[in-house]
């Protein structure tokens, strides 16, 4: 994957919520989803490394998994699935049509004055 | 205030966002589509694996058409501009990208060789990406379709271990049919795991070198052709 090009997404999009006055970032919570690929390790380290120096430099970056959801193309239920392909519980056949868990959302920013 | 974590402190102040990312890619790639659109050219985004038959597919394309049709392709590779001699020698206008360090082609890229190319309102605008099952499928170049090519030599599997490349697949074509007869390759078995991955792909049967099912690929591309330029959505 990706995850130094989406660091630096992640930063930018920070960067805009930031007002000029707000001092530091202490922690930045996301919601990535299962069928991304994106390896949280990876994007932590990539942060860190990417924010070195600004004002997000040192905030943690805290990161909860969006499970993914599909329908079935075969039998049309729907089900929840961990990882890039999920297998139906009910046919057995691979996942259809993906619902959700292919997203990453900026959640919220913890901002310190001082 | 809490030593360890800061917690509790009167001076950390949530800011709540709750947006999608629309990573700087993504932006690019809706900024391309919308010129495109509005110029009515179709974006066609060939991936697939290093020689499946892209740039073959391509050539057989420009052949047939270049006698009515103005094609442009921008051509991605990690290294040279021999694919895009190929494709000016069959008779279109090129624009190599060389990626370097880079696995796929991404919306920049497309925006620079797209103000490079200049297209004319109703031009047809092959993208040929760089040849790489995983990285290509992530990053959206603002095209109208998305094609995968495959062939009979990689296996039937590859649908189940590259699910995102053939997820994302508006058309999958397998190229080099005529091989066929002579590798271990199940075909019912490969149509059953394109079809669970992907429900809604059109799948074609071409065999590029000899023009063998590129009629029913130059159709579907025709089809969508025709209905940008009389503004029918489909």
């Amino acid at each position: 994957m990706h995850e130094l090009s989406l660091a630096r997404d992640l930063l930018g999009a920070i960067e805009r919520k930031l007002y000029p006055g707000d001092a530091r970032v202490v922690r930045v919570n996301v919601g990535i989803g299962s069928a991304t690929g994106i390896m949280s390790e990876s994007l932590r380290f990539a942060f860190r490394v990417i924010c070195e120096g600004t004002r997000i430099g040192g905030a943690e970056l805290c990161v909860t998994t969006i499970a993914a959801r599909s329908r079935c193309g075969n039998c049309g239920i729907l089900f929840e699935f961990d990882g890039m392909i999920g297998r139906c519980p009910a046919c057995g056949r691979f996942s259809g049509e993906l619902l959700c868990g292919d997203e990453m959302i900026l959640r919220t920013i913890e901002v310190a004055d001082v | 205030m809490c030593d360890t974590c800061g917690c509790g402190s009167p001076s950390v102040r949530t800011i709540d966002v709750d947006e999608r990312l629309l990573a700087l890619n993504t932006a690019m790639a809706e900024h391309n589509r919308a010129h495109l659109a509005e110029r009515k050219i179709l974006a066609v985004n060939l991936m697939g694996t290093p020689g499946a038959g892209k740039t073959a597919l391509l050539e057989t394309t420009i052949v047939k058409w270049r006698a009515y049709r103005r094609i442009l392709v921008i051509e991605g590779d990690q290294a040279t501009d021999r694919d895009s001699a190929r494709i000016a020698a069959a008779g279109a206008t090129a624009c190599q990208v060389e990626t370097g360090l880079g696995c796929h082609l991404d919306a920049h890229q497309i925006h620079d060789a797209l103000h490079h190319l200049d297209p004319r309102e109703g031009d047809l605008l092959f993208i040929e990406n760089v040849g790489n099952l995983v990285c290509p499928a992530l990053f959206d170049l603002g095209e109208r379709l998305r094609v995968v090519v495959t062939s009979p030599t990689e296996g039937a599997d590859k649908p189940l271990k590259y699910p995102p490349m053939f997820r994302a697949a508006h058309v999958v074509v397998l190229n080099k049919c005529d091989l066929l007869p002579h590798v271990p390759f199940n075909l019912d078995e490969w149509t059953a795991y394109v079809r669970e991955i992907n429900s809604h792909a059109r799948i074609i049967k071409t065999t590029a070198l000899s023009g063998d099912g590129v009629g029913e690929w130059l159709a579907e591309i025709d089809n969508l052709r025709r209905s940008l330029l009389v503004g029918i959505s489909v």
